[in-house]
């Protein structure tokens, strides 16, 4: 079956690293490609689409390179990111057209089959410049899938998507994933990637971050300690408190505040403004340190 | 002793933020600093480097000959025979350097609003889409007239500094500035009009520069081929109305008593007519480009 | 050469303002014909001068840059060339049939116009004939260049643009080393072996305008696809 294989590939663009020394393989199912905007996502899709060439390293499909290699484009979908088609035809014609692209033997059949599988036969008839986002997004995908291809790689194809049609999407791929297609999506929502890939890989600033099963990975991260950031008006002595309930990791004194690292931040969320009622501490502030995505991932990254 | 809630959902600190309680401009403020932005927008002030050199490279174009010939002037104590030098006809003799700015700038206007949907922060100020057109018309227009009047300018201070014959040389170079507001408001109607049409900028640099080049050559070889040939000069001068340049040329020589500067001199009688024409061509590419905008969508 | 690519292109180029301003500028010049005809009557020399003028000089580069950009400029501006990237179609095929439309709207509109416009106003079918092959060889030339340039940058209507006015107008008509590099001047190399002599004048030896013509045309067809294989499709910036 049909396997991308990444290897050590960079890319680069001036002074700015896009995709930092990526060794990945990716084979049949679903794979999420998950990371912040910016991560380099699209960068690595493109470059997998053979439509960026890698500044170092390789990218090929069972041996054979991707880039300047326009019979691979046989085995592989791709649905870009961005809306830009051709404004004036209509949904059928541009399938169509796919499908005559690819020289498949009966095109106008393999057309409505693909138009089927995403639900737009009756809007086929209008022209693709009065479609809504997400019916541009649908007509991109069926014309990815005209030619029923082994590798299918969609670049954030859930933005923009209202819940129906989500869920249809999710459906179409999970289908796909289980008839041994290679599918690759990305996207930076951590419960979009949850519902629907079997393993992630994960990038943050070009770098390869994480991967593997998804359920693992989430353990890791609910597992991970929480932060927080508290100023009271007596940080010493709730911070001599804290310590000694289980639920606390850790305490740090800093300039004014008290970093406090929780390792069962429900229990915490309750310990924390009893025992300041009991000690009689006022507390003035108490905000997360480590919400974001991004601190996520470097928790990650670290270990 | 109260203890407030613990871990609150949220704190709004004092960074400073402070409400706007000032004057606040109306509508012809806002059209002025559009009128600005715009101007700017058309020399590539406030804009990218490569956007500067097509206009102030025209610029330099368009300044040089005046430049040397004022020089010439004054260095020489004359312009020969005659005693002003040729002020109304310059933009005719340069006009390719303004076909390219029109064309190049006049997309850069209005196309890129269109093609980059910022037309609707526009048009949610309290701005009509009449204003937009107003100031978009007096932007270019304007940065046309700066670019023809300049070297009119100059050539008019060489004059000076030569010690030509003031009197007649500030005549001439008004009437010529007079005509370089024609020309300016002729081209740049033209030249929104067209773009206005199309979203696409690389198009509307095109079609520009095909009415406004073509029609002057197909005119002129019209008027070369039967004015000179056939000595049917009198019909061929009428062909001048059908080209911005001929028909702003004929304009210049009848009302202005300039020197000519296309093949053939416009007939007897016929200066009020290419007057009329101008100004209804000037007026009415104003008048579609506002209607094309009361029907343009958002 | 792909009929789809082509019928996209056509559908493309041609549907929209592009097309009227292609259909407009075919009609213009038989009306400017008709309007010759009936004021006046022109000799061979003349005839030459004017249809030099007019065709050759102004309007094929125009034409080529409106038919030759807008075959694949539009495309790559807002991204949508990707679509027609991920096919296994090679980018040679695809330039190749790009350029057969924008040949075909060329002819169509500008060298059948002309050979027309000469015939109604007079000049033989010997004349005829021979500014319209002067003309298609111009025409072929520009389109593939303004391809080409448009496959390589977003500038692409402006630079040719400089190139059509600035060095054919005025350069090469001025001086003289210039000449071998100028489009006009290879198809007027052209259009003047083809005629009786002394109708054109032409400053560039028949075989080297011949070569430079067909050596362009392949060249820039060949190198388009080379710089298609190579592109990027980054769509608006």
């Amino acid at each position: 079956m049909a396997t991308l294989e990444v290897s050590a590939c960079s890319r680069w663009f001036g002074n700015v690293v896009a995709v930092n020394d990526v060794t990945m393989t990716i084979g049949p199912g679903i794979t999420g490609l998950l990371g912040p905007n910016g991560a380099g996502k699209s960068t690595l899709i493109h470059m997998l689409g053979g439509f960026l060439p890698p500044s170092t390293g390789t990218v090929t499909l069972d041996g054979e390179q991707v880039w300047k290699n326009h019979n691979v484009y046989r085995t592989i979908g791709l649905v870009p990111e961005r809306e830009a088609t051709y404004d004036f035809l209509t949904g059928w014609q541009f399938a169509l057209a796919s499908a005559e692209l690819h020289g498949l033997d009966n095109p106008g059949e393999a057309a409505s089959r693909a138009l089927e599988t995403v639900a737009m036969q009756d809007a086929a008839h209008r022209k693709i410049r009065d479609y809504s986002k997400g019916m541009k997004q649908r007509v991109k995908m069926a014309s990815a899938l005209v030619h029923e291809p082994a590798v299918l790689l969609l670049d954030e194809p859930f933005n923009g998507m209202d819940p129906r049609q989500r869920l249809h999407l999710i459906d179409l791929l999970r289908k796909m994933g289980a008839n041994g297609r290679t599918v690759l999506f990305s996207s930076h929502i951590l419960e979009e990637v949850e519902q629907l890939a079997n393993r992630i890989d994960v990038l943050i600033a070009g770098r390869y971050a994480a991967s593997g099963d998804f359920r693992t990975i989430r353990r890791l991260m609910t597992d991970r300690p929480h932060r927080y950031v508290v100023r009271s008006d007596d940080n010493r002595a709730l911070a001599s408190v804290l310590i000694s309930d289980g639920s606390t990791a850790g305490v740090r004194l800093g300039d004014g505040v008290l970093h406090i690292d929780a390792s069962e931040f429900l229990r915490f969320a309750e310990v924390l403004p009893r025992v300041a009622r009991e000690a009689g501490i006022r507390l003035y502030e108490v905000s997360p340190a480590d919400e974001s995505l991004e601190s996520v991932f470097s928790y990650l990254v670290e270990k | 002793m109260s203890q407030p809630d613990a871990a609150p959902a949220g704190v709004i600190h004092d960074i400073g933020y402070r409400g706007y309680q000032g004057d606040r401009l109306g509508r012809s403020g806002i059209r002025f600093a559009l009128f600005t932005h715009s101007l700017r927008g058309v020399f590539g002030l406030g804009r990218s480097g490569r956007s500067k050199v097509i206009p102030f490279g025209l610029v330099g174009v368009m300044l040089l000959p005046a430049v040397i010939i004022a020089a010439i002037v004054i260095i020489g104590g004359g312009v020969g025979p005659v005693s002003t030098p040729a002020y109304a006809q310059y933009a005719g003799q340069l006009t390719a350097a303004t076909w390219i700015f029109v064309a190049v700038q006049a997309p850069q206007a209005v196309s890129l609003d269109m093609r980059f949907g910022t037309l609707p922060l526009y048009m949610s100020r309290p701005l009509t889409r009449g204003d937009y057109v107003v100031a978009k018309i007096a932007a270019l227009t304007g940065g046309v007239f700066l670019l023809i009047a300049t070297p009119i300018l100059i050539l008019y201070l060489g004059a000076v500094f030569a010690e030509l014959p003031l009197g007649e040389n500030s005549a001439a170079a008004g009437w010529a500035i007079l005509g370089a507001v024609l020309y300016s408001a002729m081209f740049s109607g033209i030249g929104l009009l067209i773009a206005s049409l199309t979203s696409r900028r690389g198009f509307g640099i095109a079609a520009i520069i095909t009415v406004l080049a073509l029609s002057y050559v197909i005119v002129s070889s019209m008027q070369g081929a039967i004015g000179h040939g056939m000595g049917e000069e009198r019909l061929a001068g009428w062909l001048g109305l059908f080209s911005p340049n001929t028909l702003l040329d004929g304009v210049q020589v009848w009302a202005f008593d300039a020197g000519s500067s296309s093949v053939l001199p416009v007939p007897d009688g016929a200066g009020p007519v290419f007057l009329l024409v101008t100004l209804l061509v000037i007026g009415g590419s104003y008048a579609a480009l506002a209607a094309r905008y009361r029907k343009v969508r958002l | 050469m792909n009929r789809t690519v082509i019928r996209i292109t056509a559908q493309g180029m041609l549907g929209g303002r592009r097309g009227i301003l292609v259909v407009t500028l075919g009609t213009l010049v038989l009306v400017v014909a008709v309007l010759m005809r009936s004021l006046s009557t022109l000799s061979d020399r003349e005839l030459a001068e004017f249809l030099g003028a007019v065709s050759l000089t102004m309007l094929m580069p125009l034409f080529g840059l409106i038919v030759g950009t807008g075959a694949i400029g539009p495309e790559i501006d807002d991204g949508s060339v990707i679509h027609l990237l991920s096919k296994p179609v090679s980018r040679a095929t695809i330039v190749q049939s790009k350029l057969v439309v924008a040949l075909g709207a060329t002819i169509a509109f500008a060298v059948l116009p002309t050979v027309a416009a000469a015939l109604i106003m007079g000049g033989s079918a010997g004349l005829a004939l021979a500014i319209g092959v002067g003309a298609f060889a111009a025409g072929a030339v520009y389109c593939v260049l303004f391809m080409l340039l448009a496959i390589l940058t977003r500038h692409a209507v402006i630079i040719g643009l400089a190139y059509a006015l600035i060095w054919e107008s005025l350069v090469s008509s001025l001086v003289p080393g210039a000449r071998e590099i100028s489009i006009r001047q290879w198809a007027l190399s052209v259009t003047d072996a083809m005629a009786e002599p002394g109708v054109f004048t032409s400053h560039v030896g028949l075989v080297l305008a011949v070569t430079l013509i067909v050596g362009g045309f392949v060249l820039g067809t060949w190198y388009a696809g080379e710089r298609l294989r190579v592109l990027t499709p980054v769509g608006e910036e």
